[in-house]
């Protein structure tokens, strides 16, 4: 059974890599300048020369959307990086702390996670004024309590183990506490937590972006590329479905190696289907 | 192998209701079985955003809701050729320069049941210009006098387009003795009778049975406000409604077949951009000089909206005689843009593609808004032509451009979508946009030139001289690169093959008619 744990990680680390890589490369690899405009071949449907077609500016799909990874994926993964470390930390500290500090922070995160996730970030984005890096900031905003309420349970249940009194008594500080015996600990399930969080956090920016609340203009990003399209989904649908398709793929891949790691990680495991 | 059946059980339920949603919803005429005549007619601009909110001619600019949809008229109105005909009125007489003698029809009532006689014209028209400002601005009222069928209005100053003025939707007749409802709605004297309004949302409307100019051939007329594009294209394809207004262009092969009937005419909309003459970026006449040379008309009207107008050098289209081509705005022309900024001083130093100047970079705040469709559409297309020539645009797309506007500070173009001369005259253009007094010079342009203009154009009755003046005006602001106009609009309304009578009219004014019929 761990075996095929192992080959199915492999194979869904390696589309993954594929995929980070066509971000990481994208100007490269990108057949045209996505955002050059050419009124001559404005919504051509997919061909030899632009096997993606063209938007209504006539600009090439596929290096659009190549374009677009580049911002989807790696405002993802900023995003998920930034609320787990962030959210991590802060709960560590609410656990290990306790007292006032903890009740303060625990009802601000009750709070947070009392709004629906994506109006709370809507009414954010829009006053920050749109943006990616503010859609960033609006979801990170919301998002951060799931991480602290994990890593503060996480925290209490190994606070008074054997252990760690003897790490106590033998004079370490509370920072050296934190930094060596429970961040290690813990890392396992924030860390798988992250990932699976990856497919929801770049729905969510694509939704925002939908809504015109994230990319900007003339930014190609798989969202606001759906968005821009719309209008032509009975007309021209391939300037609507390529970005769609791209979500639908990346969102199914990061999930598949969540899920994966998952089970990997857990040696109790044996549902690894 | 349960959970499997459990999930296939699953994704069948899902499957099913997902086609469900597809299905066909009623159509309009099927609902209707109590043998009454009604027509849907479905609008993407009837809204609070437009200033629309209600059908009251005297808030802001909800006069064209009332005229467009049949519940108020005018006194005098344009035929297709955009000249001034009476309408509510019979005649006017023009006794000297500050007095109009105008006489009303005799049979005309409100759908209150009141006679329109020259003491309710009297008693409107004096609400008009305590309520409206533009309105109180262009009419210049000083004194009204009725007697019968007769109203006198005495003005303050010469003021040569009052009939044009009158014609303006603002200048619905409608009982003010009985009042606006707090929905908004006035008794006018239109074909139909408003009921109910919610803004944003819709207007009911039944039949006029005391309509002086023919009978309405319709019972029932609702006037749904769709605002997105997509959904009023699916509300059309579906049946929900019988005629759109606001269709997208991109929408438009949907609908090219026999089931349905396009009717289009060329009206004076222009999208236009207004420079902000206190931000520190347009206030450089070089950097203005270069927009307006740096935006690519022609492509902008023949792609992005199918050809569906056509690329404009002033402020009025080519069907007026002082439009079109009687003026002379810069034509695209990238490289020369350059050489206008690089020897004003504007040059890309750090060679990131935008020039800077003193260290402040070409950064263009580019704020339009999205109920025109069109205009996103312009702002993305001149993102990309302006990049070339060395400017970066921030477009801010919002529906709230309104408050936006308000702050000086915080855009340097304003790109939106204006009918021009809404009253077949050209003056109210510059009234309304140029002036030092006008209420919507957003970015406060000032000429000496214009203001000198406009005064001799207040005292001008002549047609012909009042054109002249209109021509030189345009180049004024055109010459000041105050003002790029970017394109005319052609608008369509699109209806299904079996309505009748609704069609689309050059100053976009008159709709619903007693014409309107659903075979």
């Amino acid at each position: 059974m761990r075996n095929r744990t192992k080959r199915k990680l492999i194979l869904f680390g390696a589309l993954v890599a594929i995929l980070l890589l066509a971000a990481i490369f994208a100007q490269v690899i990108s057949p045209y300048d996505p955002n050059l405009q050419n009124y001559e071949i404005a919504l051509q449907p997919p061909s030899f020369a632009h096997p993606f077609g063209t938007d209504r500016y006539g600009r090439d799909m596929l290096s659009r959307v190549i374009a677009g990874a580049q911002t989807s994926i790696f405002s993802t993964l900023l995003l998920v990086a930034v609320i787990s470390v962030f959210g991590t930390l802060i709960g560590v500290a609410c656990g290990y702390l306790g007292g006032l500090f903890d009740g303060v922070v625990m009802r601000i995160s009750d709070i947070c996670l009392a709004f629906p996730g994506l109006v709370f970030a809507l009414a954010i984005a829009a006053v920050l004024n749109g943006g990616i890096q503010n859609a960033v900031l609006a979801l990170a905003a919301i998002s951060w309590p799931k991480y602290a309420r994990l890593a503060r349970s996480q925290t209490l249940s190994m606070k008074n183990a054997d252990y760690m009194m003897a790490a106590r008594l033998s004079g370490n500080t509370p920072l050296k506490m934190i930094v060596r015996h429970i961040l290690p600990n813990i890392t396992g399930p924030v860390l798988v937590t992250a990932m699976l969080d990856i497919g929801t956090m770049m729905m969510e920016i694509a939704a925002l972006s939908f809504l015109g609340l994230g990319a900007k203009p003339p930014t190609a990003e798989w969202g606001s590329m759906m968005s821009g399209g719309r209008s032509m989904l009975q007309t021209y649908p391939w300037v609507v479905l390529t970005p769609g398709v791209a979500i639908f793929i990346s969102v199914v891949l990061f999930n598949l190696l969540g899920d994966t790691i998952r089970d990997y990680l857990d040696p109790r495991s044996t549902h690894g289907k | 192998m349960r959970k499997k059946k459990i999930a296939a059980f699953l994704i069948f339920t899902l499957a099913a209701a997902f086609f469900a949603g597809c299905g066909h919803s009623e159509s309009s005429e099927e609902k209707n079985t109590s043998g009454k005549k009604t027509f849907v007619y479905g609008v993407t601009n009837f809204n609070a955003e437009n200033g629309e909110t209600d059908i009251n001619p005297h808030n802001d600019s909800s006069g064209w809701a009332c005229i467009r949809y049949g519940v108020g008229e005018t006194l005098f109105r344009f035929n297709d050729a955009m000249e001034i005909e009476p309408w509510l009125a019979e005649s006017c007489e023009n006794t000297d320069e500050l007095t109009w003698e105008i006489i009303l029809r005799e049979n005309v009532n409100f759908t209150s049941g009141r006679h329109m006689d020259g003491e309710a014209v009297k008693e409107c028209l004096e609400a008009l210009v305590k309520e409206h400002e533009r309105a109180a601005g262009d009419l210049k009222i000083e004194k009204i006098t009725a007697q019968g069928q007769t109203v006198t209005i005495q003005t303050q100053v010469p003021v040569p387009a009052l009939l044009n003025y009158l014609a303006d939707p603002y200048g619905c007749i409608y009982d003010v003795q009985e009042g606006v409802t707090k929905d908004g709605i006035v008794c006018g004297t239109g074909p139909y009778k408003a009921v109910s309004l919610i803004t944003d949302t819709n207007l009911e409307l039944v039949k006029n049975e005391d309509y002086w100019n023919g009978e309405p051939k319709l019972d029932e007329i609702t006037i749904r406000t769709i605002s997105d594009g997509d959904t009023l294209t699916m509300a059309l394809q579906s049946g929900e409604i019988d005629a759109a207004y606001g269709m997208p262009y991109a929408s438009y092969p949907l609908f090219e077949s026999e089931k349905y009937t396009f009717s289009s005419c060329a009206t004076s909309r222009v999208f236009f951009g207004a420079m902000n003459y206190e931000s520190e970026i347009t206030s450089d006449p070089a950097v203005r000089k270069a927009i307006c040379m740096g935006i690519d008309k022609e492509g902008f009207v023949e792609t992005l909206l199918g050809g569906n107008g056509y690329p404009a050098q002033g402020v009025f289209p080519e069907n007026f005689s002082f439009g079109g081509d009687a003026v002379q705005g810069e034509p695209y022309d990238p490289q020369g843009a350059k050489e206008v900024l690089e020897e004003a001083g504007w040059v890309d130093e750090d060679g990131d593609g935008t020039r800077e100047k003193d260290g402040k970079k070409l950064i263009l705040r580019w704020l339009t808004y999205p109920s025109r469709q069109e205009l996103p559409l312009l702002a993305e297309a001149a993102q990309s032509t302006l990049k070339e020539i060395g400017f970066e645009v921030e477009v801010n797309n919002t529906a709230d451009h309104s408050s936006i506007r308000a702050d000086k500070d915080a855009w340097d173009i304003f790109v939106s979508a204006m009918v021009t001369a809404p009253t077949g005259d050209p003056e109210y253009f510059f009234t309304y946009r140029c002036l030092d007094s006008s209420s919507g010079n957003d970015g406060s342009y000032h000429s000496d030139e214009l203001e000198k203009l406009e005064q001799e154009m207040m005292q001008t009755f002549d047609t012909e001289k009042r054109s002249q003046l209109a021509v030189k005006m345009q180049q004024t602001i055109l010459d000041d690169h105050g003002y790029v106009f970017c394109s005319h609009l052609r608008m369509s309304i699109i209806s299904k093959a079996n309505v009748t009578g609704l069609a689309a009219h050059p100053c976009d004014y008159y709709e619903i008619t007693a014409d309107l019929d659903v075979a």
